[in-house]
């Protein structure tokens, strides 16, 4: 686990503790997550009690204790989704996937997330992709869509395995 | 681009930018708020650029990318100018028309025009539309006219007039003055006098006061604070300056939710060009008005949207509210006096110094002056940002502008203000938005979500809804609102699956005035809200529930049935392909069936026939 | 120099020293208000509600905690109202039905007055009054403890669940705790709780308000007895 990252997001923010949000937000930029060892350092470099830091990381939504999966379905449960029928899309991708939210899949490359509107309540469902936006997503496109990841995973491994690259995924969880 | 240094250089800037702009003819407006980004306009506006400079015609017609026009489901939208002609859902291969035809012979291209869902009537320009026709739309017809990341566009729209007057001609008293007489609350949600804040921060001494941009915006379903800060930052930040120059502030924040990141954006280009120009820092315009902001991001929390919880995030802790028995205008940030107002309050107050206080009270009722931007949502056919004079009812609001049902469903009911707000039915729509009367109803204003709802929605269902986000949401540090809401979600589950008991009608009732009398919070005290009203307005479908085990909308899953109808099933055997939980079985070209047992009602069957077959009993 | 100011609770003239909670002022006079989070010489959060009063301004009742509430001259408070006394019994009720397995719990929920519970009872084995919390950060500045995670998910926990090498085992955050004594017949079985009813608590819910000494001060360290 690289912490060299570390150094360069607490770089001018030393001993201020009210950087202590921006500063994870950073943290989970880089790594997916918030990891241990990352808590530890931002308690010492900021200067805020461990179990402060423990506590901020462990409060807000945008803060994962645990790595995500490499695809991370973020659904819309806003009033606007909800009733064009986002709930039963969240039911639809727990059981095409087989996690609940905030589980990851046994090969690290799905999890989903709710998350409570993204503003574009227009266009719901929306689903959020590593960024890009789903719209009026219905259950076959959903289907639709983690096939497509899928079988562009197994492409992106086959690809890997020809050239004999390494395999990228998840980074692997801290030890516990 | 050089400091200015003085007022007048300011207008000597906006002249010289308003000359250059002589030789524009046609403006050619792409819309890249969120919405249409959705929708892919970054490939639409790529394409139109393309087109422009192929053609030439970069010296005479300006492209400018805008914020958001508040139609999302239109999307991409472009407006050219002049003409106001509004195009809509337009893709990156229309770009050549657009340009060949409308840009350079002024030809109409009908197709890409608005088409009424219902009537197929076609309209050219922006003012005909329905959507739009019958809005007042003071603060988001702005976005049209500015690129949110060109300060220069904003001056040359005539911005940033509103802070020279303040730094010339006002004392800090006639600034609250004028609020005070403008009759603006605060459009977040509290409505809250904003003049009488502003006065009471102004009155306590300290030497290190704050102004805070509530852009936190964690009503679902609302996105106007969105639209106004991806779209005209600049409008926001003047709003700032001119309270930061009322109260005494020299630092102000502008709090943004983690899921806006073009917000975010926006907001941090704004604030770098405002610097850049000298609008923001030391001795701006030459006065010894000191001020500058700072974008601070959330961390995914609705009950930040509370001031004391947002201060506690920009000082970097959680999110938890604390007693308000002094106002935070006293001991706010950091313990300093500090005026907090939502986006759409600041997003007024430049209009109001500029056009004076009766202009601004010329609109609306006695007690809710102005306008006040809503978010159109749910089982409507126009869907969207609205824009509506304080006094226009509901029924305008639902049917003039939104256009009515969306699918010929019988619209029943209106929910409004968010979580914190409650349902109002179809009776109630002759209501008007006003703080006051809407409050009284047994909802409220709130940010300015307004959720349209059909014989298709169930109300417990809603109720149980809002308090499933709440009960997510809330900080859990008191009693009330953590175990409160809980239980009260408990009970209504009860209800959803069956197990309801008259006696807990009552219980719900008491609970709910327990909890709104006794939590610490905002968000505690008007959770019980969206309970409170359904059981007050729409009652009877409460007792459906307990006495009858039945959900009249056809909604709560334990107490429907999917079965597929055997005079309209074809065999066509897409549902049982389409079940994950091989709940469906039949031969090809015989009617399907459906094993209620395994059956688990997630609608996907439902959505997937083209038959309409499968059924909701 | 302490700075005093006047005001009224429950229709008796108090002086308080400025800077003081209205909770602590009526203590010192006798004036019983209910607590729980509430502990002398820790801060004050207001997470429990029981001590609510009506804090009457311009004609209006305002209900608030009183333990947050600071005393001002002039101030009007009261404590016993038919309103507050319903709140308080229903604010019992709702905790007695999350944890009822503990004396104190059971002895606060006979005082605010509650005689049924219409909720199905859970056995929480936390309140989450944060007294424990309080004492390690402020008394002994250890900070090995605090409140993680938000909302149904709040909970007191050491850093990543691990009791750290800084927490000195000093046994105050037990000490200070309301759920370390059980009710008198013995602790309950999950899914057999009930309403106790029978602890030694002299007051119902119909006296005046006013300190009688009772047993559930003593059990669990009512402010009465605490800074006396």
């Amino acid at each position: 686990m690289p912490l060299q990252a570390l150094d360069q997001i607490l770089e001018g923010r030393r001993s201020q503790p009210n950087q202590l949000i921006e500063v994870l937000q950073d943290v989970q930029k880089s790594y997916g997550y918030i990891p241990r060892e990352a808590i530890e350092s931002v308690s010492k470099g900021l200067g805020v009690p461990l179990i402060e830091v423990y506590r901020v990381a462990s409060f807000y939504k945008a803060f994962k204790l645990k790595p995500s999966g490499k695809h991370v379905l973020t659904m819309c449960a806003g009033t606007a989704c909800h009733v064009r029928g986002s709930g039963l899309l969240l039911d639809h991708a727990v059981s095409q996937l087989g996690v609940k939210p905030g589980e990851v899949t046994p090969d690290g490359l799905f999890s989903i997330e709710h998350v409570n509107c993204l503003g574009a309540c227009a266009l719901g469902p929306i689903i959020a992709e590593n960024g890009s936006y789903h719209h009026h997503v219905t259950p076959a496109k959903l289907r639709k869509l983690i096939e497509t990841l899928r079988s562009q995973e197994v492409e992106d491994a086959h690809y890997d395995q020809a050239q004999q690259l390494p395999r990228t995924g998840t980074p692997a969880p801290a030890a516990p | 681009m050089t400091r200015l240094n003085s007022y007048r250089e300011l207008e000597h800037l906006r002249q010289r930018l308003l000359e250059q702009r002589q030789t524009i003819t046609t403006t050619v407006m792409v819309c890249g708020g969120t919405g249409c980004r959705t929708s892919n306009s970054q490939a639409v506006i790529d394409a139109v650029r393309e087109e422009l400079t192929s053609q030439g015609l970069d010296g005479s017609v300006r492209l400018c990318v805008t914020g958001c026009h508040g139609f999302c489901e239109q999307g991409p939208v472009v407006i050219i100018e002049p003409g106001n002609i509004f195009y809509c859902h337009v893709t990156p291969e229309d770009a050549f028309e657009i340009v060949y035809q409308t840009v350079m012979k002024g030809e109409v291209i009908e197709r890409l025009l608005y088409e009424d869902p219902v009537s197929g009537e076609r309209f050219k320009t922006e003012g005909e539309i329905p959507f739009y026709k019958a809005q007042e739309r003071r603060i988001l017809s702005r976005n049209r006219l500015v690129d949110p990341c060109s300060i220069e566009d904003y001056i040359a729209a005539g911005g940033y007039s509103a802070l020279p007057i303040v730094l010339n001609g006002m004392t800090p008293q006639n600034i609250v003055n004028e609020i005070k007489a403008s009759g603006l609350r605060g459009r977040g949600g509290g409505g809250f006098p904003t003049g009488r804040k502003w006065a009471e921060c102004m009155e306590t001494p300290g030497d290190e006061k704050y102004v805070i941009c509530n852009a936190d915006e964690g009503d679902p379903g609302a996105y106007m604070d969105r639209c106004v800060l991806e779209g005209n930052p600049h409008l926001v930040l003047e709003g700032m300056m001119v309270g930061a120059r009322a109260v005494g502030a020299s630092k102000g924040y502008i709090y943004v939710r983690n899921e806006y990141p073009l917000a975010v954006k926006n907001s941090r280009i704004a604030v770098e060009q405002a610097r850049e120009l000298g609008l923001l820092g030391n001795n701006i315009l030459g006065t010894s008005f000191s001020f500058d902001v700072e974008i601070a991001r959330g961390g995914g929390a609705f009950v930040c949207g509370e001031s004391t919880a947002l201060m506690a995030s920009i000082e970097g802790k959680v999110g938890e509210p604390r007693p308000k028995d002094v106002h935070t205008v006293v001991d706010g940030l950091y313990h300093q006096p500090t005026t907090l107002n939502n986006v759409e309050t600041w997003a007024n107050v430049p209009a109001i110094i500029l056009n004076g206080s009766s202009w601004f009270a010329s609109e609306g009722t006695k007690g809710s002056k102005g306008t006040k931007i809503l978010s159109l949502t749910g089982r409507v056919k126009n869907t969207g940002l609205v824009e509506v004079a304080m006094g226009t009812s509901i029924r305008e609001v639902v049917f003039d502008i939104g256009g009515g049902s969306a699918n010929g469903n019988k619209i029943r009911a209106v929910q409004t203000g968010g979580p914190s707000g409650g349902c109002l039915p179809l009776d109630k729509f002759d209501l008007a938005v006003d703080f006051d009367v809407l409050a009284e109803a047994g909802s409220m204003i709130g940010s300015g979500g307004m959720v349209v709802m059909d014989e298709e929605t169930c109300m417990v269902d809603v109720a149980k809804y809002f308090l499933t986000f709440l009960q997510d949401e809330s900080c859990g540090k008191c009693l009330p609102c953590r175990v409160g809401i809980d239980r009260m979600l408990e009970i209504i589950t009860d209800i959803t699956e069956g197990r309801g008991r008259m006696e807990q009608l009552d219980l719900l009732e008491e609970l709910g005035d327990t909890i709104s009398q006794t939590a610490l919070c905002g968000l505690g005290r008007t959770a019980p809200n969206p309970v409170l009203s359904t059981l007050r307005y729409f009652r009877p479908e409460y007792e459906a529930h307990i006495k009858e085990k039945r959900c009249p909308a056809g909604v709560c899953k334990a107490l429907i049935t999917y079965r597929i109808d055997p005079d309209k099933c074809t065999g066509c055997g897409v549902c049982l392909r389409s079940c994950v939980h091989g709940a469906i079985t039949g031969q090809k070209k015989e009617v399907h069936v459906i094993d209620t047992q395994l059956c688990q009602k997630c609608g996907v069957c439902r959505s997937e026939c083209k038959f309409d077959a499968v059924q909701v009993v | 120099m302490l700075q005093y100011v006047n005001l009224n609770i429950d229709g008796a003239n108090v002086r308080a020293p400025r800077g003081t909670n209205v909770l602590d002022a009526a203590i010192e006079y006798g004036i019983c208000i209910p607590h729980l989070c509430h502990v002398p010489n820790l801060s004050d959060i207001g997470a429990c509600r029981l001590c609510i009063v009506e804090h009457v301004v311009n004609g209006r009742s305002e209900v608030t905690a009183s333990c947050t509430l600071n005393v001002e001259e002039g101030m009007v408070i009261r404590t016993n109202t038919e309103n507050i006394r319903r709140l308080r019994r229903n604010l019992a009720e709702l905790l007695v039905a999350q944890a009822p397995n503990s004396r104190a719990i059971q002895d606060i929920a006979l005082r605010c007055g509650v005689k049924e519970v219409r909720y199905p009872f859970r056995n929480e084995d936390c309140v989450l009054c944060g007294r424990c919390v309080r004492v390690c950060t402020e008394i002994w500045q250890a900070r090995a403890i605090g409140f993680v995670g938000r909302g149904k998910d709040r909970h007191v926990d050491f850093p990543f669940g691990i009791r750290p090498d800084f927490c000195k085992q000093c046994g105050n955050c037990i000490q200070v705790c309301p759920m370390t004594i059980p009710p008198c017949d013995g602790p309950m079985k999950p899914g057999e709780e009930y309403l106790c009813l029978k602890c030694e608590s002299q007051l119902m819910d119909e006296t005046p308000g006013s300190c009688a000494w009772c047993k559930l001060g003593e059990g669990f360290g009512c402010g009465r007895y605490v800074g006396v």
